[in-house]
């Protein structure tokens, strides 16, 4: 009998399931088809695109999106199962019912940046809100205004859209950026003209991380009376918003940066005083003429929720972002030399951070750290091995701006993940700076830009 | 009024059913966020409010096990361990 129990006993303790999760017998039979191509023999290195790595990565690319948030998840497998109605169909109780949903979810993320609920377009996400104002906006005043003013670090979907305006025959100016990120006020007072029809300047920079100094762009359009723009997308939830503070007419939203579902994003347009903009779905005349279409009810609930979510955590998660990323700088700079920071360090959101590593070189750096998920200044821009526009705007060197490496720290981070990267980063650098012959030659005192290297 | 033994009845119960999670970042999420709420809040003293955060702490105890319930559903993909979970 007592044989049996001891047995027993340490027949549990042996097949105990690791990290105190319960055993998960049950997957979709649809993954099991792909995962047996993908994981290897060995029980947990996972082999996928010839890279073999022991576990899933650290997450650290809170930047490009952001996992979702379980009380976001509620939110919006409630909405899915019993908002289904059309909410622009006013004739019955599911149509009215869905209604509500977004209405609430519209009071929601109006509250986040103070706004009036009325001013809120909900749209398929930032790119389709930096879209519809810079191409909506001069076309509708494209008679009297033919300038648009932007800065050369926006992201690629509004520089496109004023390369796109440029074909059409408007002028535009790309205001260049001084070293630490931010944009030069002078120079933005010098490049208005009589005919600028907008201002767009993002408040949080995606690559470097940099705030602008959005009460005084503000103030400078209001002067002038020209329609300001900012794509908030890395903004909302981070740093205190406020659409009267920063006087901004346009503001893009995205919900996948903020612990929110994909593939939907809202728009601000101001209603006092009213600026006019040309829709670029055209419909039913659905939010407001702006943007036609049934909304996906569920999606904008799920963002309707991370916006309540992220205004009641934000002083929490600011304090705790904070610290991690301290951490991470003060870890990576106690062992290595030669690490600069992209950007401005007082004028930044505490969760992006952009580091440049001196002697490395940038691809080998990013094939050694397969373990930490992050992301590099060269390769989110191009399939090429071209240097992100934005550190070339900042001035960066092009070896430097090819050893950039965004950490992008969020609210589910832990200190543990932190170290670790730190461990993994600085082993990394430090194998491959010791393989570097310009390294020994810096370490021996030589100055590399006067070297007169010989032609052979 | 809400009596001591019942608020640490709550938090034992959040941290309990979040050390349940299958996701290494949630899990950690769960526990540090659920200490710091109650800590913040050990102050309390006006009745109301008291009773105001434990209906919250309530609600958010039946979202993590609801959610947790969906969670442990889908085990995609199956037999990874995050980097921090492995034994060195």
């Amino acid at each position: 009998m007592t044989s049996k129990a001891v047995f027993s006993t340490i027949r549990r303790s042996l097949t105990k399931p690791r990290g105190g999760a319960v055993s998960r017998g049950h997957h979709l039979s649809t993954s099991a088809a792909t995962a047996s191509e993908s994981y290897a023999s060995d029980e947990h290195a996972i082999l996928m695109k010839g890279v073999r790595i022991s576990g899933r990565p650290l997450y650290l690319d809170m930047q490009s999106t952001t996992p979702l948030d379980p009380r976001v998840f509620d939110a919006m497998n409630a909405s899915s199962i019993y908002d289904y109605g059309n909410p622009h169909s006013r004739t019955h109780l599911y149509g009215w019912e869905a209604e509500n949903a977004v209405e609430v979810a519209r009071i929601q993320v109006a509250k986040l940046i103070g706004a009036s609920s009325k001013e809120i377009v909900f749209l398929s996400g930032a790119t389709e809100a930096n879209n519809t104002v810079v191409k909506g906006v001069m076309h509708f005043y494209k008679d009297k205004k033919r300038h648009v003013i932007t800065t050369q670090t926006e992201h690629k979907c509004v520089l496109d859209s004023c390369r796109h305006l440029q074909q059409e025959g408007f002028e535009v100016t790309y205001l260049p950026v001084k070293t630490d990120g931010l944009v030069d006020l002078e120079m933005l007072r010098e490049s208005i003209r009589p005919d600028t029809g907008l201002v767009s300047v993002m408040a949080v920079n995606n690559e470097i991380g940099v705030v602008q100094p959005m009460e005084e762009i503000g103030r400078i359009c209001k002067e002038h009376k020209i329609p300001f723009h900012t794509d908030a997308a890395q903004a909302i939830g981070k740093i205190p918003v406020d659409v009267e503070k920063w006087n901004v007419s346009f503001m893009s939203m995205s919900g996948h940066k903020i612990y929110g579902p994909k593939g939907v994003g809202a728009m601000y347009v101001r209603r006092r005083p009213r600026v006019r903009l040309e829709p670029l779905m055209n419909g039913g005349g659905q939010e407001r003429g702006l943007r036609s279409g049934t909304l996906a009810t569920q999606q904008v609930v799920g963002f309707g929720v991370a916006c309540e979510l992220a205004m009641k955590e934000m002083e929490y998660d600011e304090k705790w972002i904070k610290r991690l990323q301290e951490r991470l700088l003060n870890g990576v700079r106690e062992k290595l030399d030669g690490v600069v920071v992209n950007g401005s360090l007082e004028s930044r959101y505490a969760g992006n951070l952009n580091l440049s590593f001196a002697y490395v070189e940038g691809e080998s750096l990013l094939m050694g750290l397969k373990e930490v998920a992050v992301s590099s200044g060269s390769a989110c821009t191009s399939a090429s091995l071209e240097p992100s526009y934005v550190l070339r705007a900042l001035g960066v060197d092009e070896d430097m701006a090819h050893t950039s490496i965004r950490f992008g720290i969020g609210r589910f981070t832990t200190e543990e993940e932190i170290d670790k990267a730190v461990e993994l980063t600085v082993k990394q650098v430090e194998k491959l700076r010791e393989m570097s012959p310009l390294y020994e030659m810096v370490k021996d005192g030589i100055d590399i830009k006067n070297i007169q290297w010989s032609q052979h | 009024m809400v009596a001591k033994c019942q608020v640490i009845s709550l938090c034992r119960s959040l941290l309990r059913a979040g050390r349940k999670y299958p996701d290494y970042n949630i899990r950690e999420y769960t526990k540090r966020r659920t200490l710091d709420g109650f800590r913040m809040n050990g102050n309390l003293t006006d009745p109301s409010k008291v009773i105001e955060a434990y209906a919250q702490g309530k609600q958010q105890l039946e979202v993590v096990e609801r959610v947790l319930k969906v969670y442990l559903a889908y085990a995609y993909p199956p037999k990874t361990n995050h980097i921090m979970e492995l034994k060195v």
